[in-house]
């Protein structure tokens, strides 16, 4: 028996389109507000709103640890999180490639539910098309989120101020390693796997403990570099990182090591970075430390008054250097 | 910081004596002084220069054409180590190539290139063979296993270089070298040490951890405060006097030495290596039958300038103005410790 | 001018290496250094094994320096 896949006529609206959304995205989306009609009908929400949309596109679309559904929901969820938002409902959007099977496409679904409900946030409305083969890259997903602050929450990438602790929630950059590895350009095989994790939960648990928080922010894209730099240029701010303190897996290391690459530039997907008073860093990382996506949270450093907009590192040897700034494609070396 | 350590930054830290200029001719020896901000420890008089070490900042704009050529012309899918990508060329960057249509492939090895081209024999595989005596033998090894199995679908454009003749070129431009660990892990010490004997040019050979280029460093600055000529190797544990007999047997069997350009140096007789006569077939200069490609580096760059210690980045017109790291001009802006880019982004730094 | 990677050799099958750096695991050529057995350590510098070295910086910057003081 051939392999079921998405057609053209998938997308066209039709009956068969109202089979897709049947077969696969009701059968898992489904809560009492996933609408049939034009628009979700939401329950009115008390207090100040987050609001926030992603898209999605990862190849290969699985890899270990996830796939292109989990990140899609941790994205928006993580997003949602960082501004102190309970994530409440979310929309979704599906952009597939014309002959994407169908179990696959069941497998991202049963992902998306799965992440989904983990954190209680519920799919209210999507919407599906399919693009001709080759038009786009298997599945893309465009996720929109809404949630609500919780009382007292107040972050922003403005907020870090000299003598603010730098926390991180766990180990850098195994995300963009696992994909690295999972596009096998290089040849190299570890069992690392992404750290790909929906962050309402970690976040919950330090406000629990003080609403003292400046910053929160998920380091996807450009890793914990970019968001560093983009928050020291946010605030005005320098930030001094101990290099030691740094958390990174041994086997991300080990990749690094071959390609010469700086962990700190690859993408996470279930990290956050802290900025937080410094006496309030103790209790947030003992706590962080309970939790099971943040277990080997650290702080890493702290702000300065002086080097605004610059990230210094201060290195096992005892001097200062600059962590060089992000310039995107991430290439390896050979020298 | 162990026990070596501290007793090697103290030498380092506690030395008084006469100014002094140390060059380390390794890409990868910049890259980390860089990021162990060792010349934040050196006290004041001792300088650490960077000389023509990292194969990016020393390949010829010519190169970078020929390769876009091979790319945009031939149709061939060029693979190159990462390095290379953002270089700029005379009209486009490999970059700039690939935006454009151009199959450009970063790999790891130049062996990955060969089993791209066995996979799939209907693509023209080239690989950019560019770097020093550490990084050819792979290459011969390429061309080899290639010719072997009869691969007609793959062929090398060679920008190898050699240290040696470079060297000659750089004496009296410093009062010692720190040699490059895994050159002569390769070549053998005989070349640095014969520059000692007859020439009395000072130097050690140093590996790439804190520990290693901290104690090459101590054992450098203790020499010259001896003030005869010295040559130590720092690094025995991967670098032996004769260094790796079969990789040099290799290189001699594919490759033999030609004049090569390099950047700021300009041509430096017998100081790279092409592909023998036996190996024509997987010279992708032959095998294309390219036309000679001059590059015309834009004439504002003083990266020539910078290489040699002419001048400082911040003298050359487009510094900081048009060439920044995000969009760089010359080799030097190109990574992040080459001398343009590091003194962009350390300039002002308390 | 030139990256390189210490790493444990797991196994040699003629002229290619599997080699491991931290559970990154790859295979290499072993082309240039011959009688390589598992559990050697090499240097490695764009997918070839170079040198044979020893697992560890700090014995021999220790015998360096003793030379030195």
């Amino acid at each position: 028996m051939s392999e079921q896949t998405v057609t053209l006529a998938h997308g066209a609206g039709g009956r068969q389109t109202s089979e897709l959304i049947e077969k696969v995205f009701k059968a898992h989306f489904s809560n009492p507000e996933f609408t049939a009609d034009d628009a979700a009908v939401l329950p009115k929400i008390e207090g100040r709103l987050g609001f926030t949309t992603d898209g999605f596109i990862v190849s290969p679309w699985k890899f270990s640890g996830g796939n292109i559904g989990k990140l899609s929901i941790c994205g928006t969820v993580n997003d949602l999180s960082c501004m102190g938002a309970r994530p409440k409902y979310m929309t979704c959007a599906f952009v597939i490639e014309e002959g994407f099977p169908l179990s696959d496409l069941e497998e991202i679904a049963a992902a998306m539910e799965k992440t989904a409900n983990e954190v209680g946030i519920k799919i209210v409305a999507g919407d599906t098309k399919v693009a001709g083969k080759g038009q786009v890259d298997g599945v893309f997903i465009t996720t929109t989120g809404i949630g609500e602050i919780v009382e007292g929450a107040d972050t922003s990438g403005k907020y870090a101020r000299p003598g603010d602790a730098v926390i991180v929630t766990g180990d850098v950059g195994r995300h963009g390693c696992t994909i690295l590895l999972a596009r096998d350009t290089y040849g190299i095989e570890s069992d690392v796997d992404s750290d790909c994790a929906p962050l309402w939960g970690t976040v919950e648990s330090i406000l629990s403990v003080t609403k003292d928080i400046h910053v929160i922010r998920d380091a996807t894209r450009g890793g914990v570099g970019t968001v560093l730099y983009e928050i020291a240029e946010q605030s005005g701010v320098g930030i001094a990182l101990d290099q030691a303190a740094i958390p990174v897996d041994e086997r991300v290391k080990g990749v690094c090591g071959l390609l010469g690459l700086e962990p700190l530039y690859l993408a996470c997907e279930g990290r956050l970075v802290i900025f937080a008073p410094d006496d309030k860093a103790q209790l947030i990382v003992e706590k962080l430390r309970e939790g099971k996506y943040s277990t080997n949270a650290a702080v890493i450093g702290h702000v300065t008054e002086e080097n605004k907009g610059r990230v210094i590192l201060e290195t096992e040897i005892g001097t200062q250097t600059i962590l060089p700034q992000p310039k995107g494609e991430l290439l390896p070396r050979i020298c | 910081m162990n026990e070596q350590m501290k007793k090697a930054r103290d030498i380092i830290t506690g030395y008084k004596g006469r100014p002094l200029r140390i060059m380390e001719v390794c890409g990868t020896h910049t890259h980390e002084i860089f990021r162990l901000g060792i010349r934040k420890l050196v006290p004041e008089g001792v300088e650490i220069i960077s000389g023509p070490g990292c194969p990016v900042c020393v390949t010829a704009v010519g190169f970078i054409d020929e390769a876009v050529w091979l790319a945009l012309e031939k149709g061939c899918t060029v693979c190159t180590f990462g390095d290379l990508i953002k270089v700029p060329g005379t009209e486009m960057s490999l970059a700039g190539a690939r935006a454009k249509g151009a199959d450009i492939r970063p790999v790891y090895s130049p062996l990955d290139a060969v089993e791209l081209a066995r996979s799939e024999p209907d693509r023209q595989v080239v690989f950019l063979a560019v770097g020093f005596e550490t990084t050819t033998p792979s290459a011969c090894l390429a061309a080899k296993t290639a010719k072997e199995e009869g691969l007609d679908n793959f062929s090398l454009l060679t920008a190898n270089k050699t240290m040696p003749n470079a060297y000659n070129a750089l004496v009296g431009s410093a009062d010692a070298f720190i040699y490059p660990g895994h050159v002569n892990a390769i070549t053998g010490n005989a070349v640095c040490q014969r520059l000692c004997d007859e020439r009395g040019v000072s130097g050690v050979v140093a590996g790439f951890t804190a520990s290693e280029l901290m104690t090459a460093l101590a054992v450098c600055i203790r020499g010259l405060e001896k003030g005869e000529p010295f040559f130590k190797n720092c690094y025995p544990r991967v670098v032996k006097d004769e260094g790796n007999p079969a990789a040099i047997r290799i290189m001699e069997e594919v490759m033999e030495p030609c004049d090569s350009e390099w950047r700021g140096l300009g041509l430096i007789p017998l100081s790279g290596m092409k592909l023998r006569a036996e190996y024509a077939g997987f010279d992708s200069r032959v095998k294309y039958s390219m036309p000679k490609i001059t590059g015309k580096p834009n004439p504002a760059c003083r990266c020539g300038d910078v290489l040699q210690g002419k001048c400082k980045p911040s003298d050359c017109k487009v510094f900081g103005k048009v060439c920044t790291p995000l969009h760089p001009v010359g080799a030097c802006m190109v990574s992040d410790e080459g001398a343009c880019s590091a003194y962009y982004q350390y300039s002002g730094l308390v | 001018m030139c990256v390189g990677l210490s790493a444990k050799v797991v196994s040699v099958k003629d002229k290619t290496a599997l080699i491991d750096a931290g559970g990154a695991q790859r295979s290499i050529s072993a082309g240039v250094l011959d009688d390589l057995e598992p559990g050697d350590y090499v240097m490695v510098h764009a997918g070839v094994a170079i040198a044979k070295i020893t697992e560890t910086d700090e014995e021999e910057a220790a015998s360096v320096m003793e030379e030195l003081l």
